[in-house]
């Protein structure tokens, strides 16, 4: 099995000062990683960089075996590395029907797009109901259902998910999980950022730690860490 | 009396019409790039000599003029938007910055047609000599074509916006360039193509104009106001609201131009311009904020 993704010693940040500082993570093919660590550390600004719109001061990205460290995002997405963003209104005056069809945009995925339409209606049957709606109208579970079903639109060989139940209902959250499920195991390898790690736990196989810019613990599932040790890694010991 | 005004209605539909494709270019810039293009009228007059270069200097017939007019302007927009615009995408003070190319834009398209053309007066010929009537109102059988042509622009250029992947790509890049980004849209290329519709907008009306008024370098000047007029009553969302704008200006125009005479006229509309400004500053179709 080769390596799908592989970043290695990332510098990137917004003018002088650099949020990335020299993270490396890799995904190897048939696997799911997830990203976690407390807010400000730099998992949604890795997102950004490994699809192009931040660009790295130093490092390399690799995704099957190209350089695509400086990129393009369309070339990136042609290439099928495919981000959702965090609580993304997407385009507010635009119809969800409408923003769907637009997302399969790239030429990888023009040809599969009412294949596509009907997997995320499949997926997200609320997406169909609000068809005709604009997005401002939804409300935030199903903005976040049409960023990944925009995601998927786009034929994705990787997904990235930054942060896909922030802010949610605990039903919704529920919702969102199976449907992340659904993705996964219909053989979209997925890199999913979140908070809460008994939900990561499920949905991917490795994780990784990222503070201050770093990658600085790798958790495998299977030496997964007890309740207890994850409040630890989030806080520090009690009383230290 | 009611002669009058019927002719005087009939008139501002015709301004109206102008005004509705020079004012949707306008809008199509600010809609997609948040640009407010200050050479928008100056492409116009472009439009209108290059359609005289291939009409009347080259001979080859007006629709031949009409259309390089519209291809000439639409080549000159997208060389402005990457010469002068994309140069300072990203750049905090954008807007005001290509306020600044942009006029800049403006003098050198003047003063270049100065140079090439000379100062000397052009005109087109009509597409068809002969009148109409419409309303029991004796209009020309050219300004007849713009009435229809004009209307059926602005609905070909709204269906593309709505149903093509490459019209939608356009309002997604407007609405939100980075998620645009994420799902694959090349968002430079869509600033062009933005750019270059707009001025084919304002080339197609150059060239339609230059059968009713004088081809000068300054001739987009006047227009390229009474389109800011329109923008701003009409609202900067969409083309609907831009299109019924500028239809309404139109007969307001004409209206007061027969009522209190063409001395008062622009200042008048520039006094509406500023109410709408105070108590609906997203105009008068736009949402309240």
């Amino acid at each position: 099995m080769g390596r799908l993704l592989d970043v290695r010693d990332l510098f990137a940040g917004y003018g002088p000062i650099d949020v990335l500082r020299g993270i490396s993570i890799h995904l190897d093919a048939g696997e799911n990683i997830g990203l976690f660590g407390p807010n400000g550390h730099g998992k949604t600004t890795l997102l950004q960089t490994i699809s192009g719109l931040v660009r790295p001061t130093s490092g390399t990205i690799t995704f099957n075996g190209a350089d695509i460290t400086t990129a393009q995002p369309p070339k990136i997405v042609e290439a099928g590395l495919v981000q959702s963003p965090q609580g993304n209104t997407m385009f507010g005056e635009m119809r969800v029907q409408e923003t769907l069809e637009l997302a399969a945009f790239s030429r990888r995925a023009r040809g599969k797009r009412n294949d596509n339409l009907r997997r995320v209606f499949g997926l997200f049957p609320r997406l169909q109901e609000r068809g005709n709606q604009r997005s401002k109208t939804l409300s935030g579970g199903e903005r976040q259902m049409l960023s990944i079903g925009a995601a998927l639109m786009c034929e994705p060989g990787l997904l990235m998910m930054d942060e896909p139940t922030l802010g949610l209902s605990p039903r919704l959250k529920e919702e969102l999980s199976e449907a992340i499920g659904k993705i996964a195991s219909d053989g979209v390898p997925l890199i999913v950022v979140e908070q809460d790690i008994e939900f990561l736990l499920r949905a991917a196989d490795r994780l990784y730690l990222i503070e201050h810019g770093e990658a600085v613990q790798e958790i495998d599932r299977a030496n997964a860490p007890d309740h207890a040790e994850i409040m630890e890694l989030y806080f520090g010991k009690a009383g230290a | 009396m009611t002669e009058t005004l019927l002719a005087t209605l009939v008139s501002g539909v015709v301004l109206g019409s102008l005004y509705a494709l020079m004012a949707s270019g306008l809008s199509v810039v600010w809609t997609t790039l948040g640009v407010f293009n200050f050479a928008h009228g100056a492409l116009m007059m472009f439009g209108a000599y290059i359609a005289w270069t291939v009409s009347e200097a080259a001979g080859l017939g007006l629709p031949a003029g009409i259309l390089a007019g519209t291809a000439g302007a639409a080549f000159a927009g997208v060389v402005i938007e990457r010469l002068l615009v994309r140069p300072f995408y990203g750049n905090r003070n954008m807007l005001l910055v290509t306020v600044m190319t942009t006029l800049a834009a403006m003098i050198i398209l003047e003063k270049g047609a100065q140079i090439i053309w000379g100062a000397r007066l052009k005109q087109l010929p009509r597409l068809i000599d002969g009148e109409v009537s419409l309303l029991g109102v004796a209009i020309s059988a050219h300004e007849a074509i713009l009435l229809v042509l004009a209307p059926a622009v602005l609905i070909a250029i709204w269906r593309f916006t709505v149903l093509t992947n490459t019209g939608r790509s356009l309002r997604a890049v407007g609405q939100n360039q980075d998620s645009a980004a994420l799902i694959g849209i090349n968002v430079p290329v869509a600033f062009a193509l933005a750019f270059g519709l707009s001025a084919a907008l304002a080339g197609l009306t150059g060239a339609l104009l230059g059968s009713i008024r004088f081809i000068t370098p300054s001739m987009g000047a006047e227009p390229l106001v009474k389109a800011m007029i329109v923008v701003i009553f009409g609202g900067l969302g969409s083309l609907g609201a831009t299109a019924g704008a500028a239809y309404i200006i139109g007969i307001i125009e004409a209206l007061l131009i027969l009522w209190l005479g063409l001395y008062w006229t622009p200042f008048v509309l520039f006094l509406l311009m500023i109410v709408v400004l105070v108590f609906r500053p997203n105009g008068i179709f736009g949402g309240r904020e």
